[in-house]
């Protein structure tokens, strides 16, 4: 269907008059045929009003209008007035190959509704992740964009968009869809227990369930783990960026570690002696009434007793289980609605260093290539990659978000406030997923760091409805308008297409007489 | 109340004469403290023998302190494990059974989807056991998920739950590329959960749950268990109070050098000075050299001589390792896996989804082989005619396949 024409404009700034039974939206994609045979794909990215009357008449004509109640009209008021649209050209597809477009259409060249057989230079990549469905303005099309899932995932993931706009549905349908592969492994830090789905669809419904190891502190659900972490598994360096310590404070930390190795929080909360001296009586109960708080433990009768998830018994194998379980590809989610932000992140940075270490260490043996990619997703992510935190001084976050790619460790931050992220961490975050921001500060970072030149789609980023977003990445050709599917219904779909298998079940060994 | 709760007894184990002596002795010998102490009765928690199929003399052993047992009037309720127990679910327990010698306590019924574990009730005391048997690669895991907890969880009484299998929760740092469970998998409210399987000793209380006991092997059952329990043991629990007693048959003795650095002589010395500063004499002696050496080779180093010193000085026996142990030039061999079942976990893991199957992921592909392995591992009983055996084994697997 053609739903204009090019009448004019420049590189990347094409002036479109609107067909008068058509309507083009903000995001909408359109294309258009060359001479040669090859096509343009435009995307809209403002909309305007034409008229070929004066303003002055036109604002005459409206007073007549609406003071004189006269049925006055226009003749032939589509040829009169009309709607223009700006459209930035985003591909050029020759012969199923898209490259980027480095000449204009001629003018007066027919903008045409897109169509899926346009798109047929889209294939599906190794290892696809799916985000959702191509979207051209509201519309949504019956094309899957999906993207090399290793590759993103290594190269970390930004969602950005306002509360409500769909972040977390779109987390649960990446998480669901990475269920059925075996390139990934996930640590998801859960903050509000929703990704399991406990008491509603969730992975744990998934066909491939037995690759979902649910860790919680409250009445665990069978076949989930106690989260139960061994005070000795707890290093200094665990706490940057977690526990706001001072720097006095962090070299007790790392001198009662030096002393006291893997006891070194035991020795610290039951007040034993460093050799060291120097440090102010008030600074180590200080850092050690903090450690009390975060953990969870008190001293009763000289003894230490364990309250919360940190335990000076349990838990010893913990971290390494996790880190074992996503290096095997597992989802692993983390339950952490029922602790402080600090607890949280204190978790998320034991299993992250433990992770990134060990895949370090692979890469170094040359055994790196071997092992699924590790995705941490991290809720709230200013809380670790914010410039205020990171001006305190590096954490394992940071350090996975500027070297995890070579290490095949990624981040998948989710934010309201990605300007409080630094712009070089931005920058390396290879994919974005952009939904609804109504601020412009948090527009405009985005835009400025987004891997595809997103800077005329300002208003289209406002203007993003609930379950709309737009994919900005180094490994897709454009930057992708899509459609959010709605986690529950997608999971009804796919289970209805995917029925789970009835085992035949074996009690071998039970006397059934 | 009183009663003996041991595991991981693995009579039959150790190729040696010697220490497999010492580990039946070990046996032997908790059988006897036993009757000693007069407990009510004796929990073994999997594992009893080393497979399923032990040795007519081991079996007799057993036989006859089981007998000694009854005698008294002490019944034993016993779970398999994963060494003991067969897929075809003929183990050397179900002869002891059927000789009235003792009580495989994994009973139960099939309801709907449901596994309905049914208790046996100890005359004497009252006190109401069941449990799940052990299986390899943790191929009991979907008893638990199958498992009917209300019911087990509302009978009252004392209550007593036997399993065989490592808990995620309270598994140590040694043990972590041990595959366990979550605790959340035990059906709740038993008075008394009788672990076996892990090779540690733990003895924990456990909010909403109860005593949770591994009692570990009654004789260590590999070198690095012997450097890391030094003996076996079992409890005695007594009204509420739980006892350890130590199996100390033979003293142990670990003898380590770092070869790091230092040419064979200068080894050969170190290590024939700490044996002459040492008390070696019916010690059960541990060597173990580990790094790189400086120059020469491994084989420069008189190990015979050094092992020989040992007997000299009356050891009761000497068992050394070297797998860390290397030469300048020679390239570094990474043992991964320190047990059989280790090893073969790895080997599978490895080479998982290189046959692409229909319809078989690479979790159904992974138990499919657990199963295969169990099933293909089953050896010929005695007075099996060779094509019952076959016709056993060919049922089985089909019976894998067909899940």
């Amino acid at each position: 269907m053609i739903k204009g024409q090019v009448i004019g404009g420049e590189i990347g700034k094409i002036v479109v008059r609107q067909k008068s039974d058509t309507e083009i939206e903000l995001g909408e994609l359109l294309i258009a045929d060359t001479e040669n045979g090859s096509k343009i794909l435009f995307q809209c990215y403002d909309l305007l009003y034409g008229s070929q009357l004066s303003q002055q008449t036109l604002e005459l004509v409206s007073g007549m209008k609406l003071e004189e109640d006269t049925d006055l009209d226009f003749m032939e008021p589509q040829l009169r007035n009309y709607s223009l649209a700006y459209l930035k050209p985003l591909l050029l597809i020759k012969e199923n190959k898209a490259s980027l477009c480095k000449s204009l259409p001629k003018f007066f060249s027919e903008i045409k509704e897109l169509k899926k057989e346009d798109l047929k230079f889209i294939t599906k990549p190794e290892n696809a992740i799916y985000l959702g469905k191509m979207r051209s303005g509201s519309k949504r099309l019956d094309m899957d964009v999906m993207l090399k899932g290793d590759d993103i995932f290594s190269h970390h993931v930004l969602i950005s968009g306002t509360t409500g706009r769909g972040k977390s549905v779109l987390v649960s349908n990446i998480i669901w869809n990475s269920l059925s592969q075996d390139y990934c492994g996930m640590l998801v830090l859960d903050p509000h227990d929703e990704y399991y789905g406990r008491n509603k669809l969730g992975m744990k419904d998934h066909p491939n369930k037995s690759k979902v190891v649910y860790y919680t502190s409250k009445n665990p659900p069978a076949g989930a783990k106690t989260l139960k972490i061994n005070l000795k598994s707890i290093k200094p360096s665990h706490f940057s960026g977690v526990l706001e310590l001072s720097d006095p404070q962090v070299h007790a930390l790392y001198t009662y570690y030096k002393q006291y190795g893997e006891k070194w929080v035991e020795s610290i909360i039951l007040d034993k002696p460093i050799d060291v001296p120097g440090f102010h009586e008030g600074t180590i109960a200080v850092a050690r009434r903090k450690l009390i708080t975060t953990l969870d433990v008190r001293l009763k009768e000289g003894r230490l007793v364990c309250e919360g998830i940190f335990d000076y018994q349990a838990g010893e194998s913990t971290i390494g289980d996790i880190t074992r379980e996503l290096q095997n590809g597992k989802v692993v989610i983390v339950d952490t609605s029922n602790f402080s932000g600090s607890v949280e992140l204190l978790i998320g940075s034991m299993i992250a260093s433990e992770a990134f270490k060990k895949y370090k260490h692979y890469n170094m043996e040359g055994t790196l290539k071997g092992k699924p990619v590790i995705s941490i997703v991290l809720e709230e992510a200013p809380r670790v990659l914010g410039k205020e935190i990171l001006e305190r001084g590096q954490n394992i976050f940071s350090t996975i978000a500027r070297e995890g790619r070579k290490f095949k460790v990624g981040l998948l931050a989710i934010t309201q406030l990605p300007s409080l992220i630094p712009r070089d961490i931005l920058a390396n975050m290879n994919t974005k997923i952009i939904l609804g921001i109504e601020m412009a500060q948090e527009r405009q970072a985005i835009i400025e760091s987004a891997s595809q030149d997103l800077s005329d789609d300002n208003r289209n980023i406002a203007s993003l409805d609930k379950g709309e977003a737009i994919v900005t990445s180094t490994f897709s050709r454009f930057a992708t308008p899509i459609a959010i599917p709605f986690f529950d219904e997608e999971v009804k779909e796919y289970l209805a297409k995917n029925p789970a298998k009835k085992v035949k079940k074996d009690f071998a060994g039970i006397n059934f007489n | 109340m009183k009663f003996a709760h041991m595991a991981d007894c693995h009579v039959g184990s150790w190729r040696d004469p010697k220490l497999s002596w010492v580990s039946t002795e070990a046996f032997c010998r908790a059988i006897d403290f036993s009757i000693e102490k007069n407990v009510d009765f004796v929990l073994i928690a999997g594992d009893l023998f080393n497979n399923s199929v032990p040795g007519i003399d081991k079996i007799k052993i057993v036989a006859k302190k089981f007998r000694e047992l009854r005698d008294k009037g002490i019944p034993v309720y016993v779970i398999a494990g994963s060494h003991d127990f067969s897929p075809t679910g003929k183990t050397m327990l179900d002869v002891l059974e059927s000789a009235d010698l003792m009580t495989n306590v994994t009973k139960g019924e099939v309801a709907g989807e449901k596994l309905k574990l049914k208790f046996t009730i100890d005359k004497k005391t009252g006190a109401k056991i069941t449990g799940i048997l052990g299986r390899r690669n943790m191929l009991e895991r979907s008893y638990y998920e199958s498992l009917d907890r209300e019911s087990l969880e509302k009978e009252d009484g004392f209550k007593i739950f036997m399993f065989h299998m490592g808990i995620n929760e309270f598994k140590p740092k040694n043990l972590q590329e041990v595959d366990c469970s979550s605790i959340n998998i035990l059906p709740k409210g038993f008075d008394y959960y009788a672990g076996g399987h892990v090779h540690t000793v733990m003895n924990q209380d456990v909010k909403g749950y109860g005593k949770i006991v591994y009692p570990g092997p009654l004789f260590p059952n590999s070198f690095h268990e012997l450097e890391e329990l030094n003996h076996g043991g079992f409890f005695i629990y007594e009204d509420g109070k739980t006892e350890f007693i130590p199996m100390k048959i033979f003293d142990t003795i670990h003898i380590s050098i770092d070869c790091s650095g230092k040419i064979p002589d200068k080894i050969q010395q170190e290590a024939v000075d700490k044996i002459n500063e040492a008390e070696i004499q019916h010690k059960i002696v541990t060597l173990r050299l580990s790094g790189k050496i400086s120059h020469g080779k491994v084989s420069d180093i008189d190990l015979r001589g050094i092992v020989n010193l040992l007997y000299e000085k009356k050891a009761y026996f000497v068992m050394r390792n070297t797998s860390k142990l290397e030469a300048e030039g020679f390239e570094e061999i990474k043992i991964q896996h320190s047990s059989v079942e280790e090893i073969e976990e790895g080997l599978v893991k490895e080479h998982l989804g290189q046959v692409k199957i229909e319809n078989v992921d690479i979790n159904a592909e992974k138990k499919l082989i657990a199963g295969m392995m169990d099933m293909l591992s089953a050896e010929k009983n005695e007075g099996e005619r060779v094509m019952d055996f076959e016709k056993r084994i060919r049922e089985g697997v089909d019976r894998l396949i067909g899940e």
